[in-house]
This record gives structure tokens, C-alpha cells and sequence, in this order.
């Protein structure tokens, strides 16, 4: 029983990474109706920003967390704006083409900016152990369950009562229509892919914190794959709780069948998520009309 | 006084080329091929062979993704089972060579039919998804699998030689992938013409118009992904022998990108795209390292430590810029400049 609950915990925290991730999966294909295969990388880039901040500049949480947010809003900005503006109306071949090239490239960047080595970013918070019970968890894990809590919430309460959030939805529900209404579809995928990397950025801190980083973070990205398709590709709430399923089966798996099953847990999911509910638990059918 | 050239009946309009000028010229690049194993120098020919087994290998791909129009991210999975195929049957077994290649390219086609049943029944990017996973899934069973493949240790792999041949010596490998290039080129060209290339081309351009018209759509795509597979089967058993070790490791998944990044920068759908793309793809590395030399040793030594990262950056900035400026690819730049040879000075 023991092993069981240090296993789903340990696995809850590292789902709401993988739910974070997701959900910058679920925000940039709600709007643009596009998947961004650079996910994981983008979540790589920020935390080794957020540790160069700490290792150059100062170790203060919140100077670092700013920071690298601030950078990760950079980026997604200038990513939308250089790469993908000009993609526009291409077919979805295209794009998506575009955004696997993109990740090969900030995959392959890492090396030539910073180096092939594994570091730890210490930014002297989240690494000691609360003891509930018989099993111990880190300070760290229990935060990023709260933040994807709370920015679950947060974005239930953005899509449903803000002005911007409405414009977003009704993008992501007809980009022609919503530009005949009024609404910059523009400025809706710019701020998508803002959206998008800070979400991925915070998910990239609290990962680097709770374990390492390395060259092979962007792995990130695929094993949160699963979650964004078991919660639905455009269920920004739905893929947050994918997350958490996936990091807990994948645990789970990985505890009771072997440690290689963990790595290819997710990966059989989606596959036999595609055959029984290819539109995710929370996503919507895809119909179209003649 | 004729003004153009007319197209009168359906097989005129199907066939390969109507000019005898294009078979004859096709004929002197196959013998100047055949002979250029005996004299280029070895670094030359290992390009050479390099570059026959991509073509293969991304002719494979070009079924799916040129002409059906269905990304798939997990070709090199198929590359690999196809190497793990020959290398089992006929480097563990000790069973003939040719068995060795059937069975590279037909366990390919098999796996495709485990992903593709269920993934294809899907519309747009899942297939590109779910490939995306079959790769991992599939480098991990190898490594699982010890008993049969040796596990993470590979397995090492002789030279073929059946039907009285010997294929040990580079020119008669380079011989060998030769043939199969051009079996495959002639083989991919041959079923774009045929009425299940015609239907493969009808799902890409419009897939519910194409259902509309009696087009199966679930058992096209997955006849295209198995010839795919097939095909790449094929060129992954080509490669292992080329490595002549064949383990996980010589599979990155960069090969996958790489194969699509030929096919954007060559053209889509166009088999002659696929050999401009390899040949450019595959020299591009090769004329970075030559312009890094230029600005001295030290950008030189960032090349040799960093090989794969800038190959990586290389294939990803090529395919951003083809997309972006250029998406018919080389082979719409090379229709331009036939039309500008034979309209000039006019435009048009």
C-alpha cells in the first residue's frame, strides 16, 4: 500500500508537469488549430534560461521565475511572429512541418548555447520533504500540483468570463467568422503562443527544480503527448487532468511492470486512446460539413 | 504548323515522358552511375551509396507523404525493423540473403498494419501522432527483445551475396543499391500512373470529395502506408548493411525528420524531387564542414564536435525556408528554368 501511494504521489507531481505542458499543447491548438511539435523544446529553452539566470545573475526565486517567464513571453512572441505569421493559410502540412523543424533546431541549439551536460537548478526552495503519513513528498512537487490547480482554474474562469478568452474560443471555433466580427485573429495567435510558452515555461521550472536538467528534457514534450490526447487536443482544462492521469499510470506502470514500461507507457495509451475516443475525454467530435 | 504539344489519348497522357530525348539521357546518367564506382575515390563512393539508399528510403516515404499526403514521423521505425529483419534472418539465422531483404521489408509492412489500422481510420495530424510514438515504441521493444536481436548490443552484418554475386566489395554494394534505386524509382512511378497512385493522389487533394467518388479511404491510406513500409523495410536492410552493425542506436530519430526535410526541400508527390532533395540534403552537411573550413580550424573543430546538433539546425532552418519561400521545392525551381530555357526571352 505503501509503495502504491509513494508511487501516485510521486507520480501526481510529475503528471502536472506533464498536465502543464499539455496544456500549452491544448491553448496553441484551440486557437490556431494547429499542434506545435516544439513544445518540449520550448519548455527546455526556458529552463535553461531560468538557469542561467540563477547561475549568473542570482538565485532569488522570484527574480528567476520572472525572468524566465519574461523571456518564455519573448520567445513565444517572436516565434509567432518570424516563424509562424508567415505560415498563415498554408496548408496544415506546412505549418506543422514548420513546427517540427522549429523543434529540431531549439533541440539542437541547446548544445551550441549551453553545454550536453546535466545540471541541477538550486534556487534553494522545493527540495525538502514534507511527511504526510507514511509517505514523504517534496515541497516542490506539492507547489506545481497547486499551480496546475490554479491555473486550471484560472483558465476555466479566462475562457468563460473575459472579453479576450470569448475572442479566443471563437477563433478557435471559426477564424473567418470571428475576423468578419471584429476580433484580431492576429493578435489571438500571438497571444496563444505567448500563452502557450509561459505555461511550458513555468512547467520547464518546476521540472528542472524537482529533478534535472539535461540536453534530453525536451522529452517533455512527447511523453505529455498522451495527455493532451487523452484529454482532447482542444480541452485546455481536459488536457491539464490528462497530464495527471498519465503521470500517475505511467508510475504505475513503470513500479509494477518494469522500469522500461514507464517510458512507453504513454505512448501505448495514445495509441489505444485513438482507437476508442480519438477526440479525447473532454475534446470535441470533429464533424464537417460537405 | 503545330503550336504546342498535345496530349491525344489517355495512355499519351500517362505515359512516363514522351520524348526520346529523356530516355536516352536517363540511360547515359544510369551507365555514367553503373561506372562511377570504379572511378571516384572511397570517400566519393560511400556518398554515393549513401545517397542511393536515401533515395530508396525517401521514395518509401514519398508514397505516403508525397502522394497521399499523410505525415508520418515514424519512418525511422520502419528503417530500423527493416535492418533488424535482415540482420536476424540472414546475419543471426544464417538463412539466404534474398530471404533476408523479404523478410526486412515485409515485417515493416506488417508493423505498419499494427499502427495503421487503428490510426488511420483518422483524419489529419493523428497519423503523424501516432508514428510519432510507434518509433519509440519500437526502438524499445528491439532493446527488449534480446533473445531475438541481441538487445542494446546489435548485431553485426556481412555483405550479401546470392544469385552467383558477390556484393562484398564497395563497387558491387554500390551496384546493388544501385539496382534497388532504380527498381524503387521506376516501381513508385509506375503506381502514381496506375489507378491506385490516382487514388492515393485523390485523398491528398480532397479526401471527402475523393470518398465521393468510390475511393476507399480507409484501405488506401493503409495500402500506402504498407508499400511505405515496404519500401522503407527495404532501404533500412540496404543501410544496416552499409553500417554493417545494425543497433538502435544507428536509427536516431533525426533520420525521420531528415526524410521529411528531403521530400519538402526536393517536392512533394515528385520522384525526381526525391533524388534532387537527397542529393542536396545529404551534400548539405558536407558543404557546411567545407564553408566552416573557410573561416579557419576552430569553426572547423565546432563542426566535428557538434556534428549531429548542426545537422539537426541545418535540416530544420532548410525546411522553414522551403516551406516558406519555395514549397514546390527544387523540382518548382527546375520546371522554371526549363520554361525560361525554352520561352525565353518571353515570360511565358
Amino acid at each position: 500500500m505503501r509503495f502504491f501511494l509513494e508511487l501516485a504521489l510521486s507520480g501526481l507531481a510529475v503528471g502536472a508537469v506533464y498536465g502543464l505542458v499539455a496544456m500549452g499543447f491544448a491553448v496553441i491548438y484551440k486557437a490556431t488549430g494547429l499542434v506545435n511539435f516544439a513544445q518540449g523544446e520550448l519548455t527546455m529553452i526556458i529552463a535553461y534560461i531560468a538557469w542561467t539566470i540563477q547561475t549568473n545573475l542570482t538565485g532569488n526565486v522570484a527574480v528567476v521565475t520572472v525572468g524566465a517567464l519574461g523571456a518564455a513571453l519573448l520567445l513565444g512572441l517572436a516565434i509567432e511572429r518570424v516563424v509562424m505569421r508567415p505560415m498563415l493559410g498554408e496548408p496544415v502540412f506546412a505549418t506543422v512541418m514548420v513546427t517540427i523543424a522549429l523543434a529540431v533546431i531549439l533541440r539542437s541549439s541547446i548544445n551550441f548555447i549551453w553545454d550536453a551536460y546535466p545540471h541541477g537548478l538550486d534556487l534553494g526552495v522545493g527540495r525538502s520533504v514534507v511527511r504526510a503519513g507514511a509517505v514523504g513528498i517534496r515541497t516542490g512537487q506539492i507547489a506545481v500540483v497547486a499551480t496546475l490547480l490554479a491555473m486550471l482554474a484560472g483558465f476555466t474562469l479566462f475562457f468563460r468570463y473575459s472579453r479576450f478568452g470569448i475572442a479566443m474560443r471563437a477563433v478557435a471555433a471559426d477564424d473567418r467568422t470571428a475576423l468578419l466580427m471584429g476580433v484580431s485573429t492576429g493578435r489571438v495567435h500571438a497571444a496563444a503562443w505567448a500563452a502557450s510558452a509561459v505555461i511550458s515555461g513555468i512547467a520547464g521550472i518546476f521540472f528542472a527544480v524537482s529533478y534535472d536538467l539535461s540536453p534530453t528534457m525536451f522529452q517533455l514534450g512527447l511523453k505529455s503527448f498522451p495527455a493532451t490526447i487523452l484529454g482532447g487536443l482542444d480541452a485546455v482544462i481536459g488536457s491539464g487532468l490528462g497530464g495527471v492521469i498519465i503521470g500517475v499510470a505511467e508510475n504505475l506502470a513503470g513500479g509494477y511492470l518494469g522500469s522500461g514500461t514507464k517510458e512507453v507507457a504513454g505512448f501505448v495509451l495514445i495509441i489505444v486512446i485513438l482507437m476508442v475516443r480519438p477526440f479525447g475525454l473532454f475534446g470535441q467530435r470533429d464533424i464537417e460539413r460537405v | 504548323m503545330r503550336s504546342g504539344t498535345f496530349k491525344e489519348t489517355y495512355p499519351e497522357l500517362i505515359a512516363l515522358t514522351d520524348s526520346r530525348l529523356v530516355w536516352f539521357w536517363g540511360a547515359v546518367l544510369a551507365i555514367a552511375l553503373a561506372a562511377a564506382p570504379y572511378l571516384v575515390n572511397a570517400y566519393l563512393l560511400s556518398l554515393l551509396t549513401a545517397i542511393l539508399i536515401t533515395v530508396t528510403g525517401v521514395l518509401g516515404l514519398n508514397i505516403l507523404t508525397g502522394y497521399t499526403g499523410l505525415i508520418s514521423l515514424g519512418h525511422v521505425g520502419f528503417l530500423v525493423t527493416g535492418a533488424y529483419g535482415y540482420a536476424v534472418v540472414s546475419g543471426r539465422w544464417g538463412l539466404p540473403p534474398l530471404l533476408g531483404f523479404a523478410a526486412s521489408g515485409s515485417v515493416a509492412a506488417l508493423l505498419s498494419l499494427v499502427v495503421g489500422a487503428p490510426s488511420l481510420r483518422l483524419r489529419g495530424l493523428y497519423l503523424a501522432i501516432t508514428t510519432l510514438a510507434f518509433a519509440f515504441i519500437v526502438s524499445h521493444l528491439i532493446i527488449e527483445a534480446a533473445p531475438l536481436t541481441n538487445g542494446a548490443r546489435g548485431i553485426t552484418v556481412e555483405r550479401p551475396s546470392f544469385g552467383g554475386l558477390s556484393f562484398a566489395s564497395d563497387q558491387a554494394f554500390a551496384h546493388l543499391c544501385l539496382a534497388i534505386a532504380i527498381l524503387t524509382l521506376f516501381g513508385t512511378l509506375n503506381l502514381r500512373r496506375s489507378r491506385i497512385g490516382r487514388a492515393f493522389v485523390a485523398i491528398r487533394d480532397n479526401d471527402i470529395a475523393a470518398r465521393a467518388m468510390g475511393v476507399n479511404l480507409h484501405a488506401y491510406k493503409l495500402l500506402a502506408f504498407t508499400t511505405s513500409a515496404f519500401v522503407t523495410g527495404i532501404a533500412g536492410a540496404l543501410y544496416g548493411i552499409y553500417l554493417s552493425y545494425v543497433s538502435v542506436e544507428g536509427f536516431p530519430f533525426l533520420l525521420s525528420i531528415e526524410a521529411l526535410a528531403i521530400l519538402i526541400v526536393g517536392g512533394l508527390g515528385s520522384p525526381l524531387g526525391a533524388i534532387l532533395g537527397t542529393i542536396f540534403v545529404t551534400l548539405l552537411p558536407e558543404l557546411t564542414r567545407s564553408a566552416l573550413a573557410m573561416f579557419g580550424s576552430e569553426a572547423e573543430a565546432l563542426f566535428s564536435t557538434g556534428a549531429q546538433e548542426l545537422k539537426s539546425i541545418l535540416y530544420g532552418v532548410v525546411i522553414i525556408l522551403f516551406l516558406r519561400f519555395e514549397p514546390r521545392g527544387l523540382v518548382g525551381i527546375w520546371h522554371d528554368i526549363r520554361r525560361l530555357w525554352v520561352h525565353w526571352p518571353l515570360r511565358f
